[in-house]
């Protein structure tokens, strides 16, 4: 069925380009398709509580590599997510955008090959399949990011992106090298604990590699600016999804770094900062995207922080809260790009008194948001009880440490988002409102009401959420999400965070504020900046366009590597000459070599070098190989003639050279002629057994058909090598093509 | 060009052109048992097709399309063994008998050796293109 649901996504894909081509909406109805196709098999799958199935492909079966699938409940939980939000993406975006609008193949295309890739991720069984839609993630959230691509400060958002989410892919790769070292195996569904330096060092390029992905302080700047790209790719990747790469991460590869310290620490520490962090900024900015991007960073740093606790209870708070964040953050973006379609603008110092003139986005914007803050009757609230709860089984420092991060975050969140709220919808009408686009309030009331319904029929999350959380941590099955919790500890410090982030964010919301600056941000543009322009001084360097040192430096290097030789030659086993004739040619050679160092025009070095070139064919054909002396001789002539004919373009005389320059030539070229020889006397001297002539014959005429074993070893016995060969003979004639081509193209300007 | 001016050139050029395709048609037939082969054959036609470039014979030839061709050959000559069941480039011999020519034994071998020619000939035709040799007289006709 995996296989199915990933073809299907392809169809969509082609499908998409081809209707995308007539316009914009036709080409997202088409992508929409097979992600609400995967979506359905995901719930059936959920509601019947299907057995896992598990499906792959073996590539290098030896390494490990290949493409392995599983559904397991975590994958199906995730797969929903993806899919289902995906598929109300779709429908979203062809209310956000006109159906005439620019890219209308790119966008859809684009943005459905993302959700593949994801899939893939989520679904993804083995460490390097992960790894590979990890990095297809990257580079399509690159192209939608950049989908402005006309904008100088889209492009360099986009780069940012790409640069900080790229390298952290590095790291992955790194640390899952260690963690196959490690533990000899790629599965993730079941991958052993490791300890000790290595252990620690994987633990520790994982978690970085998630913290980049998901905007974890202080690689969360690529985040903020991610927020250039269109609304439907922010609520889509950069709220409910790719974001949850890392989460996704830490949560699979977690239960292998129980025994490592620097596993939670490093991790509690990236998400503490970041919940604190983020949900400060957020209170502060003015773009409603910005707030939700940093809240976004925000609420990712508590997942990080659940997930690296790792206790049963952390882990069951973590999913919950996944699961509730995913709805209520893409239902939030989904509301602030109505209000920017419909408005023009973002700016929450613009806007006011919405709740009349926008009613169907008031009421998802504080559905979503009551969930998000935490408040029942919502999904938030069950699932943010459980983190508290989560904390209160701690003991000692890291008690301490994880309840000042996840009490004083979510203060923060409540905070911020009561002050969005306020400012977006309360107070009286101060802009005009155009009329409402149905495709974008459908997907974000579904969204939205889905937090609420979700809420009273606590069942369906429970089937959702539990057997995902037992996946990772077995121990995590008593829990479950509650309704009403009773008055507990618990309670009272969830009621104690709404007031006080209530109180926050009412106080804020009436007072003049301005936007922050972009920390970070400019730090990260100018390291890029330079780098390109130290490549550009380094290339200049090295690639500096004089064939003459080229060869220079070639032929050097292969002398300084081939020097070595000299220990291998045998003396005693070499000969002067098998017959005098070879002396003849050797002195043929010998002058013409002389000649042609000498010599000063053009043409005549040319033909000295036709005449060494003639004289190898006598001795191969004097050492009984007339294949390799005809083909010598047949290219010694088109090299000739070929001479001649590019000699036209020259001066007849080679130019003056000085003397210094004249010496390193001569000396080099010395030392290259000389490795030669000893190359060629050391090789000689050990020969390694005999040639299987007799065999060769034989398998020629029986197996090859033919007489000429040379022949035969080209078209039949090594015939994959002359397929190779042969190739590189086309490449080489299409790259002559394109270079003569691009100076015509050139010459015509 | 440099031999352009000389008539003899030209016509012993003109001359040769035939003898040496023969040799090379028969390079490449008789390679597999005796010396030659699909390289040697395609470095033969490239000196032909030199030859012509600097007498400035003129000759219709697309490099890119003679590469082409020839990849195609070798790629499907190598592919097919793969669909019933065989190694990749596997051989296959048959012996038939010709009236004329006797028993004349051949395998899949030729064609891959045909698309080498073809190769090696689109490298030269690219390298002659390449160093400028055909621009001179084509620029001047496309005016």
């Amino acid at each position: 069925m995996i296989w199915w649901i990933l073809s299907a996504h392809v169809v969509g894909m082609c499908a998409a380009a081809l209707l995308g081509r007539v316009s914009m909406h036709r080409g997202l109805g088409a992508a929409a398709v097979a992600p609400a196709l995967t979506a359905a098999w995901a719930a059936q799958q959920l509601f019947v509580d299907a057995e896992p199935t598990s499906v792959g492909i073996d590539w290098v079966a030896e390494l490990g590599i290949g493409f392995q699938f599983r559904s397991g409940p975590l994958a199906l939980l995730l797969t929903l997510l993806v899919s289902g939000i995906g598929a109300l993406i779709f429908v979203y975006a062809m209310g956000y955008f006109a159906s005439d609008a620019a890219g209308s193949v790119r966008f859809p295309v684009t943005l459905l090959a993302f959700s593949t890739s994801m899939l893939g991720l989520v679904l993804a069984d083995s460490i390097w399949t992960l790894f590979i839609f990890w990095e297809f993630t990257s580079i399509t959230s690159f192209l939608l990011v950049g989908h402005k691509n006309t904008s100088a400060p889209v492009q360099v958002a986009a780069r940012r992106a790409l640069a900080i989410t790229g390298a952290g892919g590095l790291a992955l790769l790194a640390g899952l090298l260690i963690l196959q070292g490690e533990t000899g195996t790629v599965s993730l569904s079941n991958l052993p604990a490791v300890s000790g330096t290595a252990g620690a060092v994987a633990a520790v390029l994982i978690m970085c590699a998630a913290a980049t992905k998901s905007a974890q302080v202080p690689f969360h700047v690529w985040l903020p600016g991610a927020m250039a790209a269109p609304t439907p790719v922010s609520a889509y990747l950069h709220s409910a999804t790719m974001v949850k790469a890392g989460v996704i991460l830490v949560a699979l590869t977690g239960p292998s770094f129980a025994d490592v310290t620097a596993w939670k620490t490093l991790g509690m520490t990236f998400g503490i900062v970041s919940m604190m962090w983020g949900g400060f900024i957020a209170l502060r900015h003015t773009d409603g995207k910005l707030i939700l991007a940093w809240g976004t960073i925000s609420q990712l740093g508590l997942l990080i922080t659940l997930l690296s606790i790792g206790t049963p209870k952390a882990v069951f708070a973590a999913i919950s809260i996944l699961f509730a964040h995913a709805l209520f953050k893409a239902a939030l973006f989904c509301v602030v790009g109505e209000i920017d379609v419909r408005t023009g603008t973002r700016d929450v110092r613009e806007l006011g008194g919405l709740r009349r003139s926008m009613p169907v986005a008031f009421a998802v914007a504080v559905a979503a948001s009551l969930s998000m803050a935490g408040v029942p009757p919502l999904l938030g609230f069950a699932a943010k009880e459980a983190a508290v709860e989560a904390v209160l089984k701690l003991d000692g420092v890291e008690q301490f440490m994880a309840a000042v991060g996840v009490f004083g975050g979510s203060v923060l969140t409540v905070a911020y988002t009561l002050r969005f709220v306020l400012l977006t919808f309360s107070g009286s009408p101060v802009i005009d409102v155009r009329p409402r686009r149905w495709a974008m309030s459908a997907p974000s009331v579904i969204l939205s009401g889905l937090g609420l319904i979700l809420f009273f029929w606590m069942g369906v999350s429970n089937s959702v959420v539990i057997p995902a959380a037992v996946q990772l941590n077995p121990a995590s099955a008593e829990f479950e999400l509650l309704r009403w919790p009773g008055l507990k500890t618990a309670f009272f410090i969830s009621a104690a965070i709404v007031a006080t982030g209530a109180l926050i964010g009412w106080l804020l919301a009436n007072r003049p504020s301005r936007a922050p600056d972009a920390l970070g941000a400019d730090v990260v543009d100018s390291l890029l900046d330079r780098i390109l322009r130290g490549a550009v001084v380094v290339t200049a360097r090295i690639q500096h366009g004089s064939l003459p040192v080229y060869l220079a430096t070639m032929a050097f290097v292969a002398a300084v590597a081939g020097a070595i030789l000299v220990v291998d030659v045998d003396f005693d086993k070499l000969v002067l000459w098998d017959t005098p004739i070879q002396g003849l040619l050797a002195a043929i050679i010998l002058g013409a070599v002389l000649g042609g160092a000498t010599v000063r025009s053009r043409l005549g070095a040319a033909l000295t070098l036709g005449a060494v070139g003639l004289a190898m064919a006598g001795l191969f054909a004097l050492q009984g190989a007339p294949d390799l002396a005809l083909t010598q001789l047949l290219v010694e002539t088109i090299v000739i003639v070929a001479f001649v004919l590019g000699l036209g373009h020259l001066t007849r005389e080679f130019p003056a050279v000085n003397r210094s320059w004249h010496a390193i030539r001569i000396a080099v070229a010395g030392a290259g002629g000389l490795v030669v020889v000893l190359a060629l006397a050391a090789a000689s001297a050990s020969p390694t057994g005999q040639p299987p002539l007799e065999d060769l014959e034989r398998e020629a005429v029986a197996e090859g058909g033919g007489n000429n074993i040379v022949n035969v070893i080209l078209t039949d016995v090594r015939a994959l090598d002359t397929l190779g060969e042969v190739m590189v003979l086309a490449t080489v004639a299409i790259g002559i093509l394109a270079l003569a081509n691009l100076r015509s193209i050139a010459g015509q300007r | 060009m440099i031999a352009v001016q000389s008539s003899v050139a030209r016509l012993g050029v003109a001359l040769a052109t035939p003898l040496a395709l023969v040799i090379g048609v028969y390079l490449l037939f008789a390679g597999h048992n005796h010396p030659g082969g699909g390289f040697a054959a395609g470095l033969v036609f490239g000196c032909v097709l030199a030859l012509h470039r600097l007498t400035a014979i003129q000759s219709n030839f697309d490099p890119s399309k003679v590469s082409a061709v020839g990849i195609l050959i070798v790629v499907v000559t190598a592919a097919l063994p793969l669909f019933w069941g065989d190694a990749l480039l596997d051989q296959l011999v048959q012996s038939v008998e010709i009236p004329v020519l006797g028993k004349v034994k051949s395998g899949t071998a030729l064609p891959f050796d045909i698309g080498v020619t073809l190769i090696v000939l689109g490298l030269v035709a690219a390298l002659l293109d390449g160093l400028g040799v055909r621009s001179a007289p084509q620029s001047g006709d496309s005016k």
